[in-house]
């Protein structure tokens, strides 16, 4: 197991660099002079080129992509250029609440999607079966940034049950800031965590190991839970790791609308302002994880499905 | 014990309304008296509370209430002359005969915050010095390129000696945050990058604490040795609130007591409809929106085409749109400047009013009998685009076709700092100095370069179309404040006579304030920033 580990870590080696050389590209393509944006209309071309000597932007660009490249491995993103905080401090402190926000909302995706899409699969055509079936498509229809807003509205507005800003402090008051964005990301995860469900656990109730289950008179719960739902866990497993990664992606829009802190405000944030440095060091940490959630999925293969070996 | 499933789901409903009515009243609770005054600005995070090298407007809400500055503005609005300007850290003032040399009398027993000790002329001497320092990476120094020296003459006297004659010096330049009196003994102990975390001033406030989360912003606690009135909330909260919806919702729900607002037509007619008891406070002029036109590049190298242009723009309409917030002006300054050309006084010739007919003559004349079309970009920015939005349909009457491409606010930027646009626009504030207006677009010294080096002429007025800098040298000489104000007149009028610039309307900072809190003053002009020392809520 530790070499198969060892293998796909070796692995996602060119897919990192990929990532950095193709966000230092992105980077000088990108409109927009960081010293104006840093300085301002009212700086002096003395004090511009000043600012670009300090910041390593007069340099060859191979030596820029050098210094990057080695900066990079060792996770050190320099300062920003806006105020001259330490990137990684920022990122420390940012990614966080994007963790939490994600692990969240997957959960309450599973907690509402799985249960769902069990009680349409054992109710095809009823009733449940065309519920799933309007969730799902008002679950991809609703733009989770809109779905934010109007849950923003009526919860924190409204009702006042949740707060609008921020992201806490302390688990408590963490947990009360994350659970309405965290419900957004939920509901379209949800929608398709259901819809996953209900397809690969009504393949898997067609088969002949389920109707001997029920004539040995194993009782309907357990023929659906423990034989059931555990043979269709591997599709729901891939659909998992793609949930986490949209996950990751849509809390970009909802840590906009929440106001809350976290590595997808902050790149956006930098990406206006264009902080160069803010940008490559939050783009290669969300690589990082894309590469990190992606061998997740592949252990969580091997421990779902024993056919599957790790050669 | 046992518990059934039906008692387990009753008492599961009763704690989560339980938690949810305490959730409630604890939200409310926040929203009502509160010993912080919070207030969410249109930004992603601060840069820097260093007055001398501040860019951001939101990050100078803070530095004002930090600092202070030698003379002050009457609360709520900028001078009308220099008699109105108030003592602040120099108690009294006199001016040389020829406006060049200023000598301040300090105010005593001044003291800086966190125990830095008294104010002196030394500290004064140091933070001009600062400003004048081509080493220091201080962004404002074309603010105090006329500034030849200062003088420490006493503990509590101090000289300014200027180059050129300034008798609107204490209106115009002093007045400015970046004119603000740091600490030099924090300065130099705490090193320019911490300072600019960690600043000492005179304030009424003192910095508590900088959130690591941008919606949390800066706290300030009420200065305990203040020289003047204390402020009446004790603490004051300054919060980065880019998105336009979360700042509203926060204002909405209580959470925060006054708001940037947005500069977009019917913006403030929707929000009015949802909370009537808001209040908007305006701070006029604000910033000057101007067009310029390429004058070495056809169609607008001639005349009769920027006039057409001209006559076109119905700016009157365009001010209306923006509403309350934007205003009409009528020549390079505004009304409410010295100097300014207002409705009753702007001479015929250069008013242009809307007159289509008028424009379709011209645009004949100049060969263009059927009109033409052109491209042209703007910023995605609400005021930018919705000005130019508006400019492209009422082109459109005369015949005139602009393609109109929206771009990314910081690309539009760079974009027009290399010279690249048709019709150039240009949002920027100034201080009540009636020259500055002219001589950072017009001047030949600012022309746009191709490299981006050069400045926000982009007319290249000045350089196609010569004599202006030789009245602005003659006007920057001129000690006498009536004669120059007369010479800044006939400046506007040889500049939209040759209309390299067409000012379209001022469009004033605005604050949404909720409906209990009572600011103590009305604010009418200004910079894009007040003191809330005299706020405070409603019962």
């Amino acid at each position: 197991m530790t070499r198969y580990i060892v293998v796909r870590l070796l692995d996602a080696i060119p897919t990192v660099l990929l990532v950095l050389t193709l966000v230092f590209i992105a980077m000088r393509i990108l409109p927009g002079d960081p010293a104006v944006a840093a300085l301002g209309d009212f700086a002096t071309p003395e004090q511009r080129e000043a600012f670009r000597e300090k910041m390593g932007l007069n340099a060859p660009l191979w030596q820029q992509y050098l210094t990057f490249v080695v900066n990079s491995l060792t996770l050190d993103f320099g300062a920003s250029m806006m105020n001259g905080r330490d990137v990684l401090g920022l990122i420390a402190y940012n990614l966080p609440y994007t963790i939490e926000l994600t692990i969240a909302s997957v959960l309450l995706g599973v907690l509402i999607g799985v249960p769902f899409g069990v009680w349409a699969a054992t109710n095809p055509n009823r009733a449940p079966d065309s519920a799933m079936r309007g969730f799902s498509l008002i679950g991809y229809a609703v733009p989770d940034f809109y779905l934010g807003a109007l849950l923003l509205i009526v919860f924190s507005l409204n009702l006042g049950w949740f707060p609008i800003n921020g992201g806490g402090e302390g688990f408590l008051d963490r947990m009360h800031h994350v659970f309405l964005p965290a419900l957004t990301l939920a509901f379209i995860k949800a929608a398709f965590l259901g819809r996953l469900t209900r397809t690969a656990l009504l393949e898997v109730l067609g088969r002949d190991y389920i109707r001997t289950a029920r004539a040995k008179g194993a009782r309907e719960p357990r023929v659906i839970y423990r034989h059931g739902l555990r043979n269709a866990l591997l599709p729901l497993t891939t659909g998992l790791g793609l949930t986490t990664l949209t996950a990751l992606s849509g809390s970009v829009a909802i840590e906009l609308v929440f106001n809350r802190p976290g590595l997808g405000k902050l790149l956006i944030s930098a990406i206006a302002e264009r902080d160069y440095a803010v940008i490559q060091g939050g783009i290669v940490v969300f690589a990082l994880f894309v590469v990190a959630i992606n061998l997740a999925m592949d252990l969580a293969y091997v421990l779902v499905d024993p056919r599957i070996r790790v050669s | 014990m046992t518990l059934t499933r039906r008692a387990f789901v009753g008492r599961s409903g009763a704690a989560f309304a339980g938690l949810a009515l305490t959730s409630t009243f604890a939200a409310r609770a926040i929203a009502q008296g509160s010993d912080t005054l919070r207030i969410a600005l249109s930004a992603r995070g601060f840069r820097t509370l260093d007055p001398a090298r501040s860019i951001q407007g939101a990050d100078e809400w803070a530095i004002i209430h930090m600092f202070d500055t030698l003379v002050d503005m009457p609360l709520g609005r900028f001078p009308d002359s220099v008699e109105e300007v108030q003592p602040s850290l120099a108690e009294s003032w006199t001016a040389s005969e020829d406006s060049r040399t200023w000598t301040f009398k300090l105010r005593p027993d001044v003291q800086f915050h966190k125990g830095y000790g008294p104010l002196t002329s030394e500290d004064v001497k140091f933070s001009f010095d600062r400003l004048l320092n081509p080493e220091e990476l201080g962004v404002r120094s074309a603010l105090y390129e006329n500034l030849e020296s200062v003088t420490a003459d006493t503990p509590d006297t101090v000289t300014l000696q200027l180059k050129l004659p300034d008798p609107l010096f204490i209106m115009g330049t002093l007045l400015h945050h970046s004119a603000s009196i740091v600490s030099k003994k924090a300065y130099e102990e705490k090193g320019t990058e911490a300072f600019e975390r960690d600043p000492i001033g005179t304030g009424p406030y003192q910095l508590e604490s900088v959130a690591e989360d941008p919606s949390q912003g800066i706290l300030l606690a009420a200065n305990p040795d203040y020289w003047g009135e204390a402020p009446l909330v004790p603490r004051l909260q300054t919060m980065y609130i880019a998105d336009t919806t979360a700042r509203t919702l926060a204002l909405m729900s209580g959470d925060i007591h006054m708001m940037e607002g947005v500069r977009a037509p019917g913006w403030v007619p929707s929000i009015q409809a949802q909370s009537p008891g808001l209040h908007f406070d305006v701070a006029s002029p604000g910033s000057f929106f101007t067009i310029s036109f390429n004058l070495a590049a056809p169609p607008f190298d001639d005349v009769r085409v920027r006039q057409a242009v001209a006559y076109l723009i119905d700016r009157g309409q365009i001010a209306e749109a923006m509403a309350p917030f934007g205003q009409r002006t009528w020549g390079i300054n505004p009304p409410s400047f010295p100097g300014g050309f207002t409705a009753e006084t702007i001479p015929e010739e250069i008013r242009y009013e809307r007159n289509v007919e008028k424009a379709k003559e011209l645009l004949a004349e100049a060969g263009h009998p059927n009109g033409f079309s052109f491209k042209a970009y703007t910023s995605q920015r609400e005021d930018y685009s919705s000005i130019m939005l508006m400019i492209q349909q009422l082109l459109r009457e005369g015949g005139v076709e602009m393609e109109l491409e929206l771009r990314d606010h910081t690309a539009f930027h760079a974009d027009q700092a290399t010279g690249t646009n048709t019709l150039y626009q240009r949002s920027a504030a100034y201080p009540p100095v009636p020259t500055q207006a002219i001589s950072e677009q017009l001047a030949a010294t600012s022309e746009v370069k191709p490299d981006g080096s050069g400045g926000p002429n982009f007319s290249r007025y000045g350089v196609v179309v010569p004599g202006i800098d030789e009245m602005l040298a003659a006007t920057m000489a001129e000690s006498d404040l009536e004669k120059r104000l007369a010479m800044v007149r006939d400046m506007e009028v040889k500049i939209l006579t040759d209309l390299p610039l067409l000012p379209i309307v001022t469009n004033g900072y605005m604050m949404v304030r909720a409906a209990d809190l009572d600011l103590g003053y009305e604010v009418q002009s200004g910079y894009a920033h007040w003191r809330l020392t005299k706020a405070s809520f409603a019962g």
